[in-house]
C-alpha cells in the first residue's frame, strides 16, 4: 500500500504530463535539500555532533578522572597549566568534568523527549482517530497536566520518586506527553477526513493498519517539528532538576549539578563557576536553532 | 458578560479538582514510606499503627483523598516535623514573598517584552528587528539559573554593587528594596521577555498586513495613530502567552529563590526536597498550581474584555 506523501500529488501529475526522464523530488528529498542550504541549521548540527563526540570520547581526550580530584590543586582559574578550564572545589579538572558531564546532560534532555514523543503520538493519534469516549478520556486527562507549571510538576514528580537519572527521565517524560499528545491529536483529526483514509476504510483495511501506515506517515512532520523544538527546553529543565539535586547522584558529573556545587566559589574563582552553565546554554540554543531549521525545511506552519 | 465569566469559572472547577488529584496521587501513592521520617528510630509496630490511624492512613484511598481535599480547602496542611511549624504558617509567609517577586518579574517581563516586540514589529527587517529576534532565541535557550549566577558574579562578586541575596522591606528605603529585587527579577523574567517579544513581534507584523491599516492610512491618520489601532488588535495572542509565562515564573521561582536566598515558596520547596519533607512539597505544589489556574482564568476574562469576538465564542 502506497504511503501518501503530502505535496507529492501535483508534482507527480506534472511529471506524468511531461516526458521528463527524471523522477520528481519527493517530500523528504525536498526537505533534505532545504536543510542542506540552511547555514544556521548546519552549524547547530555540527556543534551538537561535536559535543556528542567529545563527551563519548571523553576518556581518550583527558588523562584525569572525573570524580577524583587533587586537594592541593583546588579552585585553579581558567587557563592554568595542565587545567585549561581550571579545577573545581575538590581539585577535579573542569574540562574533564564538562566532557563527562555532557553525557548525562544530553541523555537527560534527549531521552524524555523521545519517550514522550512515542507515548504522546500513540495517545494523540488514537484519540484523534477513534474519537468518541476514547478521545474524551485521553484528552481530558491530558488537559489536567496543562494546569501545572511544567517545571513545578517535574520537580514534584522527581521529588516524590527520589533523585537519580531514571527518575529524572520519568518526571520529564510525563510533563512532555500532554503537549505532544495535543499536537498529534490535532494533526490526526485533520488527516482522518482525507479521502485516502476513507478509501482505505472502504477497502476493508483494519483500523490498526490504517493508523500505523496512513495516519502515522501523515502526522509525522508536525510531531517531529514540535518534539525537536522541545529538546532545547528539556535540556534546560533537566539541568534545573539536577541543579536542585534531583538528577544524577554525585560524584557523577552533570552540568546542572556542577553549577550548583560551584555556586559557593563565585567570590574566589568566578569564571570557572560559570562554565557548566555556558555549556547548558550552548547545547540548548543549538538544539533550538536546529529545530527552527528543521521546521523551515519540513515546511510545517506553526 | 457576567454569565460568561461564571461559565468560565465553572470550567475551572474540574481543572482544580484534577490538579489536586494529580498532586495527591503523586505524593501519596508513589513508593516510599510516608511514616519513615515521622517516627522515632525505636518505634514499635504499635506506635506505627497508632500514627497511621492518627494521620488517617488506614482509610481507603478515595476517602483519604476527600479528607485531604477538605483539609486543603480549610488551609490545614498538617505539621512539618523538620521545621517544627504548622505547614500553613510556613506557606503563608512564603506566599507573600513569592507573590512580590513574581509580580515584579511578570510586570518587568511583559513591559520589556512588549516594548522590544513592538519595536521589532514596526521596524521589520531593521537592525532593531534583528537584535530583538536574536535576543529572543537567546532568552528562550538560556537557563535562568545560569543568568542568575552570571549576574551574581558580575554585580555582586566583581563590582560589589548589589547584595547577593535576601529580602528587603519597603520600610528600609526604595534603594535598598530595589537593589535586592534587581537580580532575581532580571534573571527570572528572561524567558518572559523572550516569549513576549517574539509573540508581540509576530502579532504586530501580522496585524500591519491587515486591510484596515491601509484604510486608516488612506484616511490620513498619523503613523503613531495607526500603531494604536494595530496594537489594540494585536494584543490577544500576547495575553494568551502571558498566562503561560506565569507558569515559567512560578516554576522557575524554585531555582531563582534558592540562588538569591529569597524566602518564598520556591525556597521552601527546595529545602523540603532536600529534607524529603513531602507534605511541605505537596502543600506548596498545590498552592502554586491553584494560583496558576486562577491566574489563567483571570487572563481569559481579561482577554474577553479586549477581544469581543471571544465573548461569542468559548
Amino acid at each position: 500500500m502506497a504511503i501518501a506523501e503530502p505535496l507529492a500529488g501535483n508534482a507527480a501529475a506534472a511529471w506524468l504530463a511531461s516526458d521528463s526522464p527524471t523522477r520528481p523530488e519527493s517530500y523528504m528529498q525536498a526537505a533534505r535539500r532545504r536543510f542542506m542550504h540552511s547555514r544556521v541549521g548546519l552549524v547547530a548540527l555540527a556543534v551538537l555532533l561535536l559535543l556528542v563526540v567529545v563527551s563519548v570520547a571523553a576518556p581518550l581526550l583527558t588523562p584525569y578522572d572525573p570524580s577524583i580530584g587533587q586537594p592541593a590543586a583546588r579552585l585553579r582559574p581558567i587557563g592554568s597549566p595542565g587545567h585549561i578550564f581550571g579545577t573545581d572545589e575538590q581539585g577535579r579538572d573542569m574540562l574533564t568534568r564538562i566532557l563527562y558531564g555532557g553525557r548525562m546532560s544530553l541523555i537527560a534532555g534527549l531521552a524524555p523527549v523521545l519517550v514522550a514523543t512515542v507515548i504522546g503520538t500513540i495517545l494523540g493519534s488514537l484519540s484523534g482517530f477513534v474519537g468518541k469516549w476514547v478521545a474524551m478520556l485521553i484528552m481530558r486527562t491530558m488537559d489536567m497536566f496543562y494546569a501545572f507549571p511544567a517545571v513545578l510538576l517535574a520537580i514534584a514528580i522527581s521529588a516524590s520518586l527520589g533523585p537519580g537519572l531514571i527518575n529524572q527521565i520519568i518526571a520529564l517524560s510525563i510533563i512532555y506527553i500532554a503537549p505532544i499528545a495535543r499536537v498529534a491529536e490535532a494533526a490526526t483529526r485533520r488527516i482522518v477526513v482525507a479521502e485516502f483514509i476513507e478509501a482505505a476504510k472502504l477497502t476493508g483495511a483494519p483500523t490498526w493498519k490504517i493508523l500505523f501506515t496512513q495516519v502515522l506517515a501523515n502526522i509525522f512532520s508536525p510531531i517531529f517539528v514540535y518534539s525537536s523544538g522541545l529538546v532545547g527546553l528539556a535540556i534546560v529543565t533537566a539541568a534545573s532538576l539536577s541543579f536542585l539535586g534531583l538528577g544524577v547522584r554525585p560524584p557523577t558529573p552533570e552540568w546542572g549539578f556542577m553549577l550548583n556545587a560551584l555556586r559557593g566559589t563565585i567570590y574566589v574563582n568566578p569564571w570557572v563557576a560559570a562554565l557548566p552553565g555556558f555549556f547548558i546554554f550552548a547545547t540548548s540554543i543549538s538544539f533550538n536553532m536546529l529545530a527552527d531549521s528543521i521546521r523551515d525545511s519540513l515546511d510545517v506552519k506553526e | 458578560m457576567m454569565p460568561l465569566v461564571l461559565r468560565r469559572l465553572g470550567m475551572a472547577l474540574p481543572t482544580l479538582l484534577g490538579v489536586t488529584l494529580v498532586i495527591w496521587l503523586l505524593l501519596s501513592l508513589l513508593p516510599g514510606d510516608p511514616l519513615a521520617f515521622l517516627l522515632p528510630a525505636d518505634a514499635t509496630a504499635v506506635d506505627r499503627a497508632k500514627l497511621a490511624t492518627e494521620l488517617g492512613l488506614d482509610r481507603p484511598l478515595p476517602v483519604r483523598y476527600v479528607y485531604w481535599l477538605f483539609d486543603v480547602i480549610r488551609g490545614e496542611f498538617g505539621f512539618s516535623p523538620f521545621r517544627h511549624r504548622d505547614i500553613s504558617e510556613l506557606i503563608q509567609n512564603a506566599w507573600k514573598n513569592t507573590a512580590l517577586l513574581a509580580s515584579f518579574s511578570a510586570v518587568f517581563g511583559l513591559v520589556t517584552g512588549i516594548t522590544l516586540g513592538t519595536l521589532a514589529g514596526v521596524y521589520r527587517g531593521s537592525a532593531v528587528d534583528r537584535f530583538v529576534t536574536g535576543f529572543a532565541i537567546v532568552g528562550l535557550s538560556v537557563p535562568s539559573f545560569w543568568v542568575a549566577i552570571l549576574l551574581l558574579i558580575v554585580f555582586s562578586a566583581q563590582l560589589r554593587l548589589l547584595p547577593a541575596g535576601g529580602l528587603s522591606n519597603w520600610a528600609e528605603g526604595p534603594g535598598h528594596f530595589f537593589s535586592h529585587l534587581a537580580m532575581p527579577v532580571l534573571s527570572g523574567s528572561m524567558v518572559s521577555i523572550a516569549i513576549t517579544a517574539r509573540v508581540t513581534r509576530a502579532s504586530i507584523a501580522e496585524t500591519f498586513r491587515a486591510e484596515f491599516v491601509d484604510t486608516l492610512r488612506a484616511k490620513g491618520l498619523r503613523e503613531y495613530q495607526v500603531l494604536m489601532h494595530v496594537a489594540k488588535n494585536a494584543v490577544s495572542p500576547v495575553l494568551t502567552t502571558a498566562g503561560l509565562q506565569m507558569g515559567f515564573l512560578l516554576g522557575g521561582s524554585v531555582l531563582i529563590e534558592t540562588i538569591f536566598s529569597w524566602p518564598g515558596l520556591g525556597q521552601l520547596v527546595f529545602n523540603a526536597i532536600a529534607a524529603r519533607d513531602l507534605r511541605v512539597v505537596q502543600a506548596t505544589t498545590v498552592l502554586i498550581a491553584v494560583t496558576f489556574v486562577l491566574l489563567n482564568l483571570f487572563v481569559d476574562v481579561l482577554q474577553m474584555t479586549f477581544d469581543p469576538r471571544q465573548k461569542r465564542g468559548v
